[in-house]
């Protein structure tokens, strides 16, 4: 087993009751915030002292609570990556990457020009952190935890603080370090669609309990786990079989049903098979006519199915061939729309927005 | 311009001032990080202790001090066991009333400017491997060195100017023990002394202006993460 924990702790009326095994090698917790995801990474990283616990990653017990076995955070081999990428800011991007114990041989040695490689660092290496995108910080972030050479990496909605894109960057940045540096990692985050691509293996944590248990494909097709993500107002996952691809036009076509088609980016899966794509309910855009002259390439006839309050925006669900498409909107826009229930119009979603999963 | 016996008590002041931000620094930053980081019933004990002289009379602090440094005593004692010899009427007792009364000021900077520094840099340099010990000195003490020699300027011109606890613990002896507001005193009680006593409070204001100044301008160095 890469890691098995059970912990339980309570504070300020709220309790975390978790127990938890996994192969991973990319173990996702998902859930709402205040779900007590960053509560069980602190347990298990030893931030945090949890009332009772057991924590072991490969074997080597870390904790053992009340009265037991008590390794402390900087002998735990697992290094943390928060959503705010808490760099040193009296340190270059050089320090902090060279931080942990043996981090300076590494990163003079093989394994760092990997890593360099891999999370594009090379440029960086002397410029101070101050004056970093908020992209390039998590980089930097990433590799200063990937050259503490963890057992386990823990990492705390590492994009959440991030723009769409510079998400969905780190994210594949995140992929390859996982494919090609085979760090086990636990992966917190409440977004759906990072979860499917990331997680091996995966766990609904709701008021600090485990709610569903898991493949993530699997655990996010149940009602339950999909209520968590309704919640945190996430995205749009389908699964659609390839009718073709247009390798000229870089896109691959999906089958809605009832003969509309979904323009992804190109893909290698035979025509027939099935795969899953997501994009986020902000990518959707709704007109009440179909527009002219417009680049993205879905602009699919829909139906208004629903449309539900989530704090001060809407989630409208959209009826698009036989599937179900959520799009964000402002109150504002959908009044000034007048919609409501069985409104028809056009969705449109840029063929960049879709992505593959999986 | 100053004559040699007020240049002398000039020199001796900043000399004692210095000598007493010297050996506070390394407890005084201890203990502002154990007071900025502790969690723990004992603190709020701690820090009254600590901040103590800044309200008790300086006369008062000066006399606890004559007693706590007297021969009978286990401080005393410990002090004639080192040196030979005792404190009282001695630069060095100059240097101790200097420090008691500059410490909560020290203190306190120093809390403030660790309470400035992100618990979560500490937590993330735990978990990156560095222990308790070395992520004080990687992270925390770094971050929080411009409030640290912020402080440290601070409590020198508390101790340039300090009188109270000074007379009681140190007397008046001329090229040991008589600095600025000693010296000052002195003099107003001299007939015809009022020139020298101008010229000493002008060093003064200089001294003490120069040292806040400098003060503001450290503690707005801090970074923020």
């Amino acid at each position: 087993m890469i890691l098995e924990a059970r912990v339980r702790h309570r504070f300020r009326g709220f309790a975390l009751d978790v127990e938890v095994a996994t192969d991973g090698p990319v173990l996702g917790i998902f859930g709402a915030s205040g779900s007590g995801k960053t509560t069980l990474l602190h347990a298990l990283a030893g931030l945090l002292r949890p009332h009772e616990a057991r924590v072991a990653v490969r074997g080597r017990e870390l904790c053992a609570a009340p009265g037991g076995r008590w390794v402390p955070p900087e002998r735990r081999r697992l290094a943390l990556v928060t959503q705010d990428p808490l760099l040193f800011p009296h340190l270059d991007v050089r320090g902090n990457l060279a931080y942990a114990p043996g981090a300076p041989e590494r990163l003079a040695g093989e394994a760092g020009a990997r890593v360099l490689e891999v999370l594009r660092l090379a440029p960086l290496l002397e410029r101070g952190v101050a004056n970093l995108s908020g992209g390039e910080r998590q980089r930097v972030a990433l590799g200063r935890a990937l050259l503490a050479d963890p057992a386990l990496l823990l990492l705390d909605e590492p994009t959440s603080a991030l723009d769409a894109e510079l998400s969905r960057d780190v994210l594949g940045l995140l992929l390859v370090a996982k494919r090609e540096l085979g760090v086990p990692m636990v992966f917190v985050t409440h977004r759906a669609a990072e979860l499917l691509a990331l997680a091996d293996d995966c766990a609904v944590l709701e008021s600090g309990r485990i709610a569903a248990r898991g493949v993530p494909v699997e655990v996010l097709k149940r009602p339950r786990a999909l209520g968590v993500a309704s919640l945190v107002g996430v995205d749009n996952l389908l699964r659609l079989p390839v009718l073709a691809h247009d390798e000229a036009g870089g896109v691959t076509l999906l089958d809605l049903g009832r003969g509309v088609q979904l323009a992804a980016p190109l893909c290698a899966a035979p025509p027939g098979t099935r795969v899953d794509v997501g994009f986020y309910a902000d990518e959707v855009l709704l007109c009440l006519e179909a527009p002219h002259g417009l680049s993205a390439r879905n602009a699919l006839a829909c139906e208004v199915r629903a449309l539900d309050r989530v704090g001060h925006e809407l989630l409208a669900e959209l009826a698009v061939g036989d599937a179900s498409v959520r799009a964000r909107l402002t109150p504002a826009a959908a009044d000034e729309l007048r919609l409501a229930p069985g409104t028809r119009g056009v969705a449109v979603v840029k063929t960049a927005a879709i992505h593959h999963l999986g | 311009m100053l004559s040699e016996a007020e240049r002398e008590v000039v020199l001796l002041s900043v000399r004692v001032a210095a000598l007493a931000v010297g050996a506070s620094l390394v407890p005084g930053t201890l203990v502002g990080f154990a007071l900025a980081r502790w969690r723990h019933p004992l603190r709020a004990l701690l820090q009254g202790v600590v901040m103590l002289p800044l309200v008790l009379p300086p006369v008062v602090t000066g006399y606890l001090l004559l007693w706590a440094l007297g021969r009978s005593r286990p401080l005393g004692r410990a002090w004639h066991a080192l040196t030979g010899g005792h404190v009282a009427y001695t630069t060095a007792a100059c240097v101790v009333a200097a420090a008691v009364v500059g410490f909560p000021l020290l203190v306190e900077a120093i809390r403030l400017s660790m309470l400035a520094v992100d618990r979560r840099l500490e937590q993330v340099s735990r978990s990156l491997g560095r222990g308790p010990a070395d992520t004080f000195l990687r992270v925390t003490l770094p971050l929080a060195l411009p409030g640290v020699l912020a402080g440290a300027v601070l409590s020198w011109a508390r101790a340039l100017g300090e009188f109270g606890a000074t007379i009681v613990l140190a007397g008046n002896v001329a090229g040991e023990t008589r600095t600025i507001p000693v010296a000052v005193y002195t003099l107003l009680n001299v007939r015809g002394g009022e020139e020298a006593v101008a010229r000493l409070t002008a060093v003064s204001v200089a001294l003490a202006l120069a040292a806040l100044l400098g003060s503001f301008w450290l503690s707005a160095r801090q970074r923020r993460a």
